[in-house]
């Protein structure tokens, strides 16, 4: 009876262990990452100066990625504190920023592309439509809109794997950052992204 | 009633405590367990000390978490048990990198074209990679040290725009045994 309390409330040590740290990690790469508004930064990705919990999150959503000299990553899940939602339009607007290149792409909560027929997932700095003041606009939406466009929809995973309350994020990816994504990267420029609707 | 109520309190409260303490184990245990996954699942399917080579990054690409639609990748899975590999590419004038990755997932050694290794381009990478402790024979190129005796090698190159020389550099490169 002894032995069966003891295996019991291991077992419920572990469920519960492994649900913190899903939680930990996975509601905005932690509480390990800096702000710039909604997004999310994570300066430690690839580093050896990394700490467990950042080592984690890497692993989880962003396995592979490179040091912040290379690469800079800014995620966003969610909007003035709702996460993004399959039912929902969002919009993302914004100019030009310090880099060798930068895209920004869709992912689903798995942490993959999102499957849609027209294979757009993301746009780059150069393949979006710009006006003439070199500012751009992207909508994201489970329906087909006019102008530059990310097809959103579900992810390919499992839904029983599905942990995060957001269904899917967006990722800003740039490449040979300047030296204000290094420095002060919580107030560097980055694009806004507003929600527009829900249905 | 009491004593049995009082009890079962110090049961939650060990576990919640237990619990808390227990996800940054973990948390250090977990970025080896997936490298460890995506090392055994990985090199079945494309070998080891061999570069495969990825020209297209679409929904089906599930390897590796968040790829990206905007590079061209190529993927070697080293193992330096039977001696030092090489690593030879073409470096072309957009975006590239070349990165090695340790077991725990530290991004420990890598070269670019970008910034002060501009000269790259145009040339040939050549580069050694030896574990710690293992001597490197003679070798004209770079020499990196591995933390660990396996681990993984990511070619990355711009797919933005007119990406042809991307792709022929990425089909001119190799990861083999030195």
């Amino acid at each position: 009876m002894k032995l069966l309390r003891w295996l019991i409330a291991a077992l419920l040590t572990l469920t519960l262990a492994v649900a913190f740290l899903l939680r930990s990690v996975g509601a905005n790469l932690g509480a390990t990452s800096l702000q710039n508004g909604d997004w999310a930064i994570n300066m430690s990705v690839g580093s050896a100066d990394a700490n467990a919990l950042q080592r984690a999150s890497v692993a989880l959503g962003g396995l592979l990625g490179s040091t912040r000299e290379n690469s800079v990553y800014y995620r966003i899940a969610s909007v003035d504190g709702e996460p993004l939602r399959l039912n929902c339009d969002y919009r993302i607007e914004g100019g030009d920023y310090d880099a060798n290149w930068w895209s920004i792409t869709a992912y689903g909560w798995d942490n993959y592309l999102i499957p849609n027929p027209q294979k757009r997932y993301s746009y780059n700095n150069e393949n979006l439509a710009r006006d003439s003041d070199g500012s751009w606009v992207i909508s994201v939406s489970a329906q087909e809109k006019s102008g530059d466009w990310i097809p959103i929809g579900p992810s390919g995973g499992p839904p029983w794997r599905k942990f995060t309350d957001n269904d899917f994020d967006l990722l800003l990816r740039l490449y040979t950052p300047g030296v204000a994504y290094l420095e002060t990267p919580a107030s560097a420029p980055v694009p806004t992204v507003t929600l527009e609707a829900c249905r | 009633m009491k004593t049995s109520a009082l009890s079962l309190l110090k049961w939650i409260a060990g576990i919640v405590v237990g619990a808390w303490l227990g996800q940054y184990l973990l948390a250090m245990a977990l970025p080896s367990l997936v490298m460890q996954t995506l090392y055994n699942v990985g090199s079945q399917d494309s070998g080891v000390n061999t570069l495969t080579t990825r020209l297209e990054t679409d929904a089906t690409s599930r390897q590796v978490v968040r790829p990206s639609p905007d590079l061209l990748y190529a993927i070697c899975f080293y193992d330096l048990s039977e001696g030092p590999i090489t690593v030879t590419a073409p470096v072309p004038a957009r975006y590239w990198s070349l990165q090695f990755y340790q077991m725990n997932t530290d991004n420990f050694a890598g070269i670019t074209n970008q910034r002060e290794q501009a000269y790259r381009i145009g040339s040939t990478a050549e580069v050694m990679l030896v574990s710690d402790g293992q001597n490197a024979p003679e070798f004209a190129g770079e020499v990196f040290t591995s933390p660990t005796t396996r681990g993984v090698m990511l070619l990355r190159a711009s797919a933005i725009g007119d990406s042809l020389e991307s792709r022929q550099a990425m089909a001119a490169s190799s990861c083999r045994p030195a």
